[in-house]
């Protein structure tokens, strides 16, 4: 069996699953079930006496086979990621930690140099820290010494659906990484996640395209089946690419006039 | 009738009785139900240990839940 080995943990999908931005609770659950993920992430967020039954945890855990990877959204320094991942652990139960540390709500690009520093300290805490990083083979491989378990570089910016804009860099950290590289944000339809996978990815991470897709259980499943194509090609062995045509039928002639 | 006192619940000014505990103050607010995370002054308070950590006036509390994220 082809399997994700992440830290201890052995996972059969090889897709991750946000759940924020979809247009309900039950929306979102279906989704879920329909992607056939096994790590969804969350966020943690205060509790609003306004509008009870917004905890995601029951409902979520109450999936079988589901792990919870919950992010540190809203942190700007390592020291505020550091303090999120505590308390997310605290409700969790699970060791995941997503790293994710983006000081501008304009692009939401992660800041490597928190996001570095909150890894080192909280791999060191014995959480499986899974980190956002811009797509950077150096910052990628800094991470892995750090004792990060697997690497999420980006695709494009969160939620802007512009695919695979830093596929070269993508292609450099595979290469050199030794920790699983889950393609993280920007993708937009089930060919671009194929392509990651293809492209030697081990995982992919997706929210927005599915959240804010017409029908998000279908979409769910659509991207589940990419994702299970990509790698199965990629398990398969590409050909390579030829600058000319190499003929797939014989040349010899037997149509010719001389015989 | 017993001393009220003043402390910060998620950001907004809340008041109870003095001596009360963090579990006194989950069942005041409802969230009992709810799979929450427990924060006094920056220190996680545990589950077991909510019912016998009492609060102080001035108490910032921070009370969380796992919500929808990327």
């Amino acid at each position: 069996m082809d399997s994700l080995h992440i830290g201890s943990y052995t996972f059969s999908s090889r897709l991750i699953l946000g759940t924020g931005k979809f247009s309900s609770s039950s929306v979102m659950l279906e989704a879920v079930k329909a992607s056939g993920t096994q790590l969804v992430t969350v966020a943690l967020r205060r509790f609003n006496r306004e509008q009870p039954g917004d905890d995601l945890f029951t409902p979520l855990t109450s999936i079988p086979g589901i792990t919870l990877m919950p992010n540190t959204s809203g942190a700007s320094t390592a020291a505020e990621a550091v303090q999120a991942a505590r308390i997310a652990r605290e409700l969790s139960g699970s060791p995941f930690i997503k790293v994710e540390i983006h000081p501008n709500p304009q692009h939401l690009m992660p800041d490597p140099i928190e996001t570095y520093e909150a890894s080192k300290i909280l791999a060191k805490e014995g959480f499986l820290v899974m980190p956002y990083i811009p797509a950077d083979p150096v910052l990628a491989k800094r991470l892995e010494e750090a004792g990060c378990v697997s690497v999420m570089p980006l695709g494009s910016a969160i939620g802007s659906g512009q695919g695979l804009a830093t596929a070269e860099m993508l292609k450099i950290i595979i290469r050199e990484s030794a920790i699983p590289v889950i393609v993280d944000a920007g993708l937009r339809s089930p060919s671009e996640a194929a392509l990651a996978m293809e492209m030697g990815c081990d995982a992919v991470l997706v929210n927005s395209a599915v959240a804010v897709a017409g029908n998000p259980p279908v979409m769910a499943e659509a991207f589940a089946e990419a994702v299970a194509a990509g790698r199965k090609a990629f398990a398969a062995g590409i050909m390579e690419k030829s600058g000319i045509a190499v003929a797939t039928s014989p040349l010899t002639s037997f149509l010719g006039t001389e015989a | 009738m017993s001393q009220m006192i003043t402390i910060q619940v998620n950001g907004e000014s809340f008041t109870l009785p003095a001596g009360s505990s963090v579990s006194n103050l989950l069942a005041s607010i409802g969230s009992e139900q709810e799979s929450v995370a427990t924060v006094v002054n920056d220190q996680i308070v545990r589950p077991d240990n909510r019912a016998s950590f009492r609060l102080k006036k001035g108490d910032r509390v921070e009370i969380l839940i796992f919500a929808g994220g990327g």
